[in-house]
């Protein structure tokens, strides 16, 4: 490589960088500025908390996803994945109303839908991990095999229920905050703590970026890939709780929330420093996500056309993060 | 007499029906620093995978500080104070310094990670260890690889080893890099550590090192100090075979001039480039990492531009705006990783024989795959490649076989000027001694061909002459008959100008490892 390109390839990657970075954050400010000053009540502290709630089920899917891409490797096509993670939701909903109709205990309601989302988890970890597929194609084909469960459970059809629990969470409030808004910054915060400070997480960062290094530390990697799947099923099994509180019981159609929470764990890669996926950005991801919606809808604006502006997002993010790593490569 | 720090003894491995190792020993004293030199395929690399515990080896002992060790694994091996700095930096780019150092023994608080701990303690190692400051809150990715290597090493040293083993630890570094390390290394072994040092440049060994055990083809031909033998002995021994039947070289007289460089030059990486080409004549170039000598042979395909001074092929000046451009007007190209852009490897042997020249074998669009196949055969035969048929994967085959597909895709094509990027790397010697027939037949049949090689002796053997470049110049031209290994060295490294190795701010520090 010439000395010129040597020389110049930091500062082009170092601008690159900054770009995004600065970038990122200064258009999430552009639009909560925009939205604030044309969406009437934006700002509103009801409003704000409403975002919040209403983030609460993408925003925990999209942790688990986030757990699985560190874990994985960020590569979109070889890396980590888990397309799963919305049928999983639709599933363990659909469990949770059927023992909770069917008369169990709180305890156990809870703790066996929890163990479902677990389970699906464990699949994807042993499709990925023992039996090596590229999780791309073993999440969808786990995807499908449990989105084909809970049509066999719930007949393709609504199951409402309901119990203390989710009433808490649909209409619990605390410091005028509702309880979904709480959930959503609790699981923010263990995953936080568990992914950004402690030896697990800084192990599973190196497991997803460089396992030879991993390896050669003495770490085993594939447990450490099992591991960020198990995160990612009970990830699924707490988000079907919010989804069961908000919409009173099972509903259809959890797949269609798969592309957001695509978005939202890449997009969280581009509020980090070092450009990898963690649970801080994941977390704005999803706020901005939501303040998109919400002010779509305050401002009347069809709703499909978020689905317009994640597409775009997604290109985007993925193809700047791709292609500064290609630079990175040939350093 | 105290037991050695490290000794192997009657080492044997075998792999199939290959002997990779037969009966090695290796003998290092404690506190010294001691090479382990040899060819590709020599045995070096099977040698300390049996040492990390990686292979087992089939028959033979292991004894540390006197202790023989049976049915070992890697971990018991670095309990025991043997530690590796492997050639890949096995560190991963998005941590910081702190992180890589301490990763996997991290300094905690109760279950969390205390960071800036870790990186204040990083930065007191390293100040204390090398004299060196690393800019604060720097990420791997952005240290240079020199820097990785120390952070390598300085992660090895918090282990309190006993032994250290340095695979191949100089390969990815410039000169300045390489003396800084010498350097570290000498400090490491005067703070009393023993040192396993494994490298093929033989300067690096003859400078660095008390003892040095050669290998070839499996077996320890010698255990020799470098101070009283010449690194041209340690060379002989090490290959061990009369150069000339190694080189298949037939006297050919140059024709006229088919391509001609005036004056060429881009950015930094080289300037003033007066180069040309005869027919016939098979060009040696070489030069050290940096050297520029990889980046004008970049340029010659197609993937950097020139910014000065004019290429002119057959008399007309040319621009080779990219590889496709340089092949369409008749230069084959064959890059140093074949595996990446000189092979398909999933393609079979035919598919990649006739990639080059599909058009001569199209009717109306269409291939005809009789022609395609009798082509393809009379290469493979022509070749000597080893194959199960036209049909296999070229993936299936060894390296050196897919480096004899590489260049044979060129072969029907009448080219005039062929560019080989490093083509012997990684092939085994019957192999390459094919390669070099097939560059000899390519310069009798007419052809120009520039050779870019590290490989110093293969140079001297194949080339008519050959050029040395320095810091983004020619240095000198040799005619290849009348040059050896080590003048051609002494030219790249610019040995001439009086740089003396060993300025590196280590201090001769008394603290004690951690």
């Amino acid at each position: 490589m010439p000395w010129s390109e040597i020389l110049a390839q930091p500062l082009a990657r170092r601008l690159g960088l900054l770009v995004l970075r600065r970038g990122s954050s200064g258009a999430f400010l552009l639009i909560l500025a925009v939205l604030a000053v044309t969406a009437p009540n934006f700002l509103s502290p009801g409003n704000i908390a409403n975002v919040f709630a209403q983030s609460a089920i993408l925003g925990i899917l999209a942790f688990g996803l986030t757990c699985v891409v560190i874990g994985g490797g960020s590569n979109v096509v070889a890396g980590g994945l888990d397309l799963s993670l919305a049928a999983n939701l639709g599933l363990c909903a659909a469990v949770y109303s059927s023992l909770n109709n069917a008369g169990f205990d709180t305890v156990q309601a809870i703790g066996l839908t929890l163990l479902c989302g677990l389970a699906v988890g464990a699949l994807n970890g042993f499709t990925v991990v023992v039996l090596r597929l590229p999780p791309l194609l073993a999440t969808l084909a786990s995807m499908n095999l449990i989105a084909g469960l809970e049509l066999v459970l719930t007949q393709n059809s609504v199951l409402p229920t309901d119990s203390a629990l989710l009433d808490t969470l649909a209409m619990g409030e605390w410091l005028q905050v509702p309880a979904l808004a709480w959930m959503l910054l609790a699981v923010a915060l263990l995953l936080g703590l568990l992914i950004q400070h402690s030896p697990y997480g800084l192990r599973l960062y190196a497991v997803g970026e460089y396992p030879e290094a991993a390896r050669a530390a003495g770490l085993r990697v594939g447990l450490y890939v099992f591991s960020s799947y198990l995160i990612a099923g009970l990830c699924a099994g707490v988000a079907a709780f919010c989804s069961a509180a908000y919409f009173s019981g099972s509903t259809t159609g959890s797949g269609d929330m798969l592309l957001s929470v695509v978005a939202i764990a890449f997009l969280g890669v581009v509020f980090s420093r070092r450009l990898v996926a963690n649970i801080p950005g994941t977390l704005l991801a999803t706020l901005l996500l939501g303040f998109l919606i919400n002010g779509f809808q305050l401002l009347n604006i069809a709703s499909f056309w978020v689905n317009g502006v994640q597409g775009v997002l997604i290109l985007l993010v993925v193809a700047m993060s791709s292609a500064l790593r290609k630079e990175e490569g040939g350093l | 007499m105290t037991a050695p720090a490290l000794h192997l003894q009657g080492i044997s491995k075998r792999f199939g029906v290959t002997r990779a190792l037969d009966e090695v020993d290796l003998r290092v004293e404690r506190g010294s620093i001691h090479g382990l030199v040899g060819e590709n395929g020599a045995g070096k690399s099977t040698l300390i995978k049996v040492l990390a515990g990686i292979h087992r080896a089939d028959s033979g002992t292991l004894a540390i500080d006197g202790q023989v060790l049976r049915g070992f694994g890697p971990r018991q091996i670095e309990a025991l104070g043997v530690h590796f700095i492997h050639q890949e930096r096995l560190l991963p780019g998005s941590f910081t310094v702190g992180e890589a150092l301490f990763f996997c023994h991290e300094l905690r608080y109760g279950p969390f990670l205390r960071r800036r701990a870790q990186d204040r303690e990083a930065a007191r190692l390293l100040r204390e260890y090398f004299a060196l400051e690393f800019p604060p809150g720097a990420l791997v990715s952005e240290l240079d690889s020199a820097q990785r290597q120390i952070l390598q090493i300085t992660r090895a040293l918090l282990a309190k080893p006993k032994i250290l083993v340095f695979d191949e630890p100089s390969v990815s570094l410039v000169k300045r890099e390489v003396d800084q390390l010498l350097a570290i290394i000498r400090g490491l072994r005067d703070q009393g550590l023993t040192i396993v040092y494994i490298s093929h440049y033989l300067q690096e060994i003859e400078s660095l090192c008390d003892r040095v055990t050669v290998l070839r083809n499996g077996r320890t031909v010698a255990v020799v100090d470098p101070r009283s033998t010449s690194t041209a002995q340690v060379a002989r021994l090490m290959v061990n075979r009369d150069v000339g039947e190694m080189y298949p070289k037939t006297v050919v007289t140059p024709g006229e001039v088919v391509l001609q460089l005036k004056g060429l030059g881009a950015g930094l990486a080289y300037r003033d480039i007066n180069l040309s080409l005869r027919r016939g004549e098979v060009v040696g170039l070489t030069g050290l990492v940096g050297s520029g000598a990889k980046e004008l042979l970049k340029s010659l395909f197609g993937l950097v531009q020139p910014e000065r001074g004019s290429v002119h092929l057959h008399g007309q000046v040319t621009r080779f705006k990219s590889p496709r451009d340089a092949v369409r007007k008749g230069i084959a190209l064959v890059p140093e990783e074949r595996r990446i852009h000189g092979v398909a490897p999933l393609l079979s042997v035919l598919e990649n024989l006739t990639l080059a020249g599909l058009s001569r074998f199209t009717r109306a669009c269409l291939l005809n795959a009789a022609d395609e196949a009798r082509e393809s055969d009379r290469l493979i035969a022509e070749l000597g490649i080893k194959t199960a048929g036209h049909d296999t994967a070229v993936r299936h085959l060894s390296g050196g076989n897919q480096q004899k597909v590489a260049l044979g895709k060129w072969l029907g094509r009448d080219c005039t000027v062929y560019l080989l990027d490093e083509p012997s790397v990684g092939i085994d010697i019957g192999a390459k001694v094919e390669i070099y027939r097939l560059i000899s037949r390519l310069a009798r049949q007419g052809a120009a061909v520039l050779v870019l090689s590290s490989d110093l002796p293969e140079l001297i053997g194949i080339s008519d002459r050959i050029l040395v470049m320095h810091r983004g110049a020619l240095a000198a031209e040799f005619d290849a008959g009348q040059v050896d290994s080590d003048r051609l060295l002494a030219c790249a490294t610019g040995a001439h100008e009086g740089t003396a190795p060993g300025l590196c701010p280590v201090r001769e520090t008394q603290h004690a490892l951690v």
